[in-house]
């Protein structure tokens, strides 16, 4: 197999051929390398590559499978992580001079438990400075391109984790997901990232941007993809005060298991259109994806967008108060080491009081409530990965997304599983996703849901021109 | 509804706070944390008074996690 064959692999699809020895681990990650080398001075995904370490693990994995040591689906695969996972003796910097030369002495729990199921790590992805701002313009890192497009932003804040799927440097990756962190880039890179229900997966070891709405979990190129990195990565940890004790499923046993009859519940009256409203050719992607569940047996039903809009401002609230409560310190001795944009995001916590942020946590409790409450006539929501198609860098207006509505903010706020997968293409070539939203410990149903879409769809199938 | 800020009161918390920026970046801050204010007072109509925080501490996962 040639290089271009193989480095748009599903993790699903490489893991087969590794086992039938038509490739090696070796291969597969100097492929990743090679490409890296070769196309990453234009997309700017990767903060640290981990080209000798990530070769040294390949030939260990090699070892490993060819004495029939197998560690499961993900043994041999080359990944690349979020630059705020920590990991030990590899520079961490949450793109941020804060953090420029930071050696952690420990693993995040969720790199641990990847290294166990024997994946190769290529390297540490760019993303928005600490998770937050936007696209990092005075870092000491360059902002993170989209593949689709080098002239649009590729989403944030895990930006790398997006770019670096799309232009096939890696099978899978690590993002982070405090109000759309995971599936905003997503859907603007045109791959699937799933956002799992608050607790499922480990934050420790992750730093964090706001600690009752920060998630952690996977990204990559197909929906089956996902379900196998959330398998290595979901579990109990006592290390994480906000990790459930709750048994983790096989998240493929149903999968395929087709959508007839399930009841798909779309907020749109009363969300969609607020302020500036979504983007209609998004929307009219979106209005596509819809008609494609009701052919595969899907009910579209409607229900109330109000709580869903609400949930913004909540989100946002908590969001830059405990934000700032995190780096306070910092922010007192040594602002001017944040970038620009972070840093006013953050401050802006500095200016609430102890009140506003129990409100915020008060209404948060009213509308996690009323939100969930759908759920008594809808088996799943549906709405679109993000508002509008990726801004060009040139011209972008940062305030220009609190002036429409954000899709993702409400399932962080009600810790709801969530995952953006490819749902079609606006004008211009970029890719917009569509998000499947279950009950919460349900990430099963996102996935039977988003695997149905994606088969009956060639979304998934495209590649970026680079 | 919260106060309207002006830049002098943002500069005076600002102080309270042990923050020191500079004018300029304080008049860039400023829209924003009248955004924030206004938004965080919007909450407050959407609560009763009984309603409690989303977040609670949780005694028996902390005695659970100590003894891990």
């Amino acid at each position: 197999m040639n290089d271009k064959e193989l480095h748009y692999l599903a993790i699903a699809e490489a893991a087969a051929g590794l086992r039938r020895k038509e490739f090696s681990p070796v291969e597969l990650t100097e492929t990743c390398l090679r490409r890296i080398h070769s196309l990453d001075d234009k997309l700017h995904s990767f903060i640290t590559l981990t080209a000798d370490l990530g070769l040294q693990q390949a030939k260990q994995a090699e070892q490993e499978l060819n004495s029939g040591k197998d560690r499961g689906p993900l043994h041999g695969i080359p990944i690349a992580l979020k630059d705020l996972y920590a990991t030990k003796g590899i520079r961490t910097t949450c793109h941020s001079a804060v953090l420029e030369n930071w050696l952690p002495d420990h693993d995040a729990t969720t790199v641990t438990k990847l290294q166990d199921a024997g994946t190769i790590l290529l390297g540490k992805l760019g993303m928005h400075e600490f998770a937050f701002g936007g696209p990092s313009v005075d870092a000491p890192f360059p902002a993170v391109r989209n593949p689709w497009n080098t002239a649009h932003i590729p989403g944030g804040s895990s930006s790398g984790s997006g770019a670096a799927l799309a232009a096939g440097f890696c099978y899978g990756a690590l993002g982070s997901d405090t109000g759309g962190s995971i599936r905003t880039p997503s859907s603007h890179c045109g791959i699937v990232g799933i956002k799992p229900t608050y607790g499922r997966v480990s934050r420790a070891g992750v730093i964090p941007l706001s600690w009752s709405l920060d998630h952690a979990g996977p990204m990559a190129r197909s929906v089956e993809d996902c379900a196998i990195m959330l398998q290595a990565l979901a579990g109990y940890d006592a290390q994480d005060n906000a990790s459930a004790n709750v048994a983790v499923p096989n998240f493929q046993t149903g999968m395929k298991d087709g959508i007839k009859g399930l009841r798909v519940g779309v907020p749109r009256q009363n969300w969609f259109d607020e302020n500036l409203g979504i983007d209609p050719t998004t929307e009219a992607v979106f209005n596509q994806a819809l008609k494609v569940l009701e052919n595969l047996g899907a009910r579209i039903v409607d229900i109330d967008g109000k709580p869903f809009s609400l949930a913004r401002k909540a989100n946002q609230t908590i969001l830059v108060c405990e934000a700032y409560t995190y780096h306070e310190k910092t922010l007192q001795e040594t602002p001017l080491k944040f970038g620009s944009s972070v840093r006013r995001r953050i401050l802006e916590g500095a200016f609430l009081s102890a009140a506003d942020y129990l409100t915020a946590q008060r209404a948060r409790a009213v509308l996690n409530e009323q939100i969930r409450a759908n759920f008594a006539q809808v088996d799943v929501f549906a709405v679109p990965g993000a508002a509008r198609p990726p801004e060009a860098f040139e011209g972008m207006d940062p305030n220009e997304q609190n002036m429409r509505p954000s899709f993702t903010n409400p399932f962080n706020l009600t810790g709801l599983p969530a995952i953006s997968l490819p749902g079609g293409f606006t004008e211009g070539n970029l890719p917009a996703g569509l998000q499947i939203v279950a009950r919460a410990f349900e990430e099963a149903t996102c996935f039977r849901v988003a695997y149905a879409y994606e088969q009956a769809t060639e979304w998934h199938k495209r590649r970026p021109d680079l | 509804m919260a106060e309207e800020l002006t830049l002098e009161n943002l500069k005076a918390l600002a102080e309270r706070r042990g923050l020191r920026l500079p004018e300029d970046e304080l008049q860039r801050l400023l829209t924003g944390v009248i955004r924030a204010r206004r938004q965080a007072a919007e909450l407050r109509e959407m609560v009763a008074r009984e309603d409690e925080p989303a977040a609670a501490f949780d005694a028996i996962r902390h005695e659970q996690n100590r003894r891990l």
